[in-house]
């Protein structure tokens, strides 16, 4: 529970009211709301920047507040800002030290998360040059240097175009192939249905809801099938088909490619790669 | 799960960025240019000099400035190197790393200490080659009066800049103790000048409640002694003469008063700073 005065009246703001919430390792998960949900909060209070006003938030077991539990713990913010004057290769080794990482073993994981997130090409640049999809992937890097176990990305594409925000859904697939958890918020609920293995909804500071996508959004009794196009004849004799085995048909459209694909068809993806976005 | 203890490697890596930032600072470069301009166009003000002798004066202006200009460079750069961190939110992804808040604040400390250490040695160096030059000129003028050999003694100039940089950690450090709690940075930069204020005038203050002998004056007097630092114990002597300079035992005790105070300050920020919610 978390709340924030508010006045000099002792008035008091409930954030985050009873939120009781375990996130299992290897999934990822995502935590879904409206503005002023609380999810930001929650995630302060898991990395120990804000404390619950009561109860306990633990990272693998060790209590979010002490210093060694955020050594399993890698942080994108939403829009991250970094220090301008250092280059993408500067920035990520910079906090990799801040996690300890000697100089040795540096250098190689520097390489190696900068490529994962695919801004090798534009390492050596200054960060104040970078787009908002860039600092986005610079930003998940210097979140990977350490080798987490947990990442916590709040809205990792906001901001970001469809192009970026595809390469960064397949990224954090990628992480959550390789093991990690991911903890995830974002508004964007079509991105977490088809990325999340299961969901968190709150609203006011409250759980509303907490299942696996299919749990929650499934459940309609209902099927979707996709056939040739039928003229409005073969719509009426299969309807008739349907209602002579007591099914109904409950609704007719065009099945389209998508906007989004379209996008990613015409615009392509090998951009990304090449340090751009 | 191994634990993080205090790591001096990751306060330096924050003093080292904190200089980093602070030098691309414009406003760092406007009062290092008025600065110099001061200590180099002293020969030029030396008409102003109320009678004192012009190597005096022109250390004299040299220390001014690097007071007036010290003074309103380390306020400025503490409160917007602290508040741009909290604004801009790179705080957050630092504190989200397993950093220490006392090694992010201290860190903080240490690198506008080295920014006006390099402030102090750069006004210091400039003031000491232009007094050499002057001086030269004087002797070549007046050889009777240097018969003796150079009459600046450049040991006591380099002690006037190391007292003027004790002087600017112990503003960093109450600066800092401010907008560890403060929420805007005009509070903090308002506070820090007033801080300044208090440090150099106190002594006068007390000397005054103490002529007129006013109890309550005294006692606040004595108060405000207790609180804060007393610049007049690190103010450089009135003397550029080689026999006025201090024994290694007082610079020795000037320099524990000076670092123990901003120690003392530093210290407190951090436990101000570590209930913050950021």
């Amino acid at each position: 529970m978390k709340d924030f005065p508010v006045g000099l009246r002792g008035v008091k703001l409930r954030a985050v009211d009873h939120l009781d919430l375990t996130v299992p390792a290897g999934v990822i998960y995502g935590l879904l709301g409206p503005n002023g949900s609380g999810k930001s909060t929650t995630i302060k209070a898991l990395l120990g920047l804000v404390a619950p006003s009561a109860g306990e938030c633990r990272i693998f077991g060790r209590p979010s507040g002490e210093v060694a539990a955020r050594r399993e713990v890698g942080y994108l913010p939403e829009a991250p800002y970094f220090y301008r004057h250092l280059t993408g290769r500067e920035l990520v080794g910079f906090y990799g030290r801040m996690c300890g990482l000697g100089r040795r073993e540096l250098a190689g994981r520097v390489e190696t998360v900068v490529a994962q997130v695919g801004m090798t090409g534009a390492a050596d640049r200054a960060v104040e040059t970078y787009s908002k999809g860039m600092l986005q992937r610079i930003g998940l890097a210097q979140a990977l240097v350490h080798d987490p176990r947990l990442l916590i990305l709040d809205e990792p594409t906001a901001g970001v175009d469809p192009v970026g925000s595809a390469a960064m859904a397949d990224l954090i697939r990628g992480l959550r192939d390789a093991g990690k958890t991911v903890l995830l918020t974002s508004h964007l609920l079509g991105q977490m249905e088809a990325l999340c293995d299961r969901v968190a909804i709150l609203d006011r500071g409250r759980l509303v809801a907490e299942g696996t996508v299919a749990e929650l959004a499934g459940g309609t009794g209902r099927q979707q099938l996709e056939v040739d196009r039928l003229d409005e004849a073969q719509v009426a004799e299969l309807r008739a088909w349907l209602a002579a085995r007591g099914r109904g048909l409950h609704g007719v459209a065009a099945a389209g490619r998508g906007l989004d694909a379209v996008f990613l068809e015409r615009v392509g993806r090998d951009r990304v790669g090449g340090g751009q976005a | 799960m191994k634990g993080a203890p205090f790591s001096f490697l990751r306060l330096g890596l924050v003093a080292q960025n904190t200089l980093r930032e602070a030098v691309r600072q414009r406003l760092l470069h406007l009062f290092v240019g008025l600065a110099l301009a001061l200590v180099l166009g002293a020969r030029g003000l030396r008409d102003f000099n109320f009678g004192a002798p012009e190597l005096k004066f022109i250390a004299d202006c040299g220390f001014g400035a690097m007071t007036l200009f010290g003074s309103a460079l380390t306020i400025a750069a503490t409160a917007q190197l602290f508040f741009s961190e909290i604004e801009n939110r790179t705080a957050l992804t630092l504190l989200a790393k397993p950093v220490w808040r006392a090694e992010f604040l201290l860190g903080k400390l240490v690198g506008v200490a080295l920014l006006t250490g390099l402030f102090c040695a750069l006004l210091t160096g400039l003031l000491a080659a232009v007094l050499w030059v002057r001086e030269g000129e004087l002797m070549a003028l007046d050889p009777e009066g240097f018969r003796g050999g150079r009459a600046v003694s450049y040991a006591m100039v380099a002690l006037g800049g190391w007292l003027q940089w004790l002087r600017l950690v112990v503003l960093a450090a109450f600066t800092l103790l401010v907008a560890s709690f403060a929420r805007t940075q005009v509070f903090a930069v308002v506070c820090g000048f007033g801080v300044l204020v208090i440090c150099h005038l106190q002594h006068l203050a007390q000397e005054a409640y103490t002529r007129a002998g006013s109890t309550v004056g005294v006692a606040l007097g004595s108060f405000l002694g207790g609180m804060f630092p007393n610049f007049q114990v690190l103010s450089w002597a009135d003397s550029l003469a080689a026999a006025d300079l201090p024994s290694l035992g007082t610079w020795v005790r000037l320099t524990a008063y000076g670092l123990g105070w901003a120690l003392a300050a530093g210290l407190l920020a951090v436990l101000s700073f570590r209930r913050r919610e950021i």
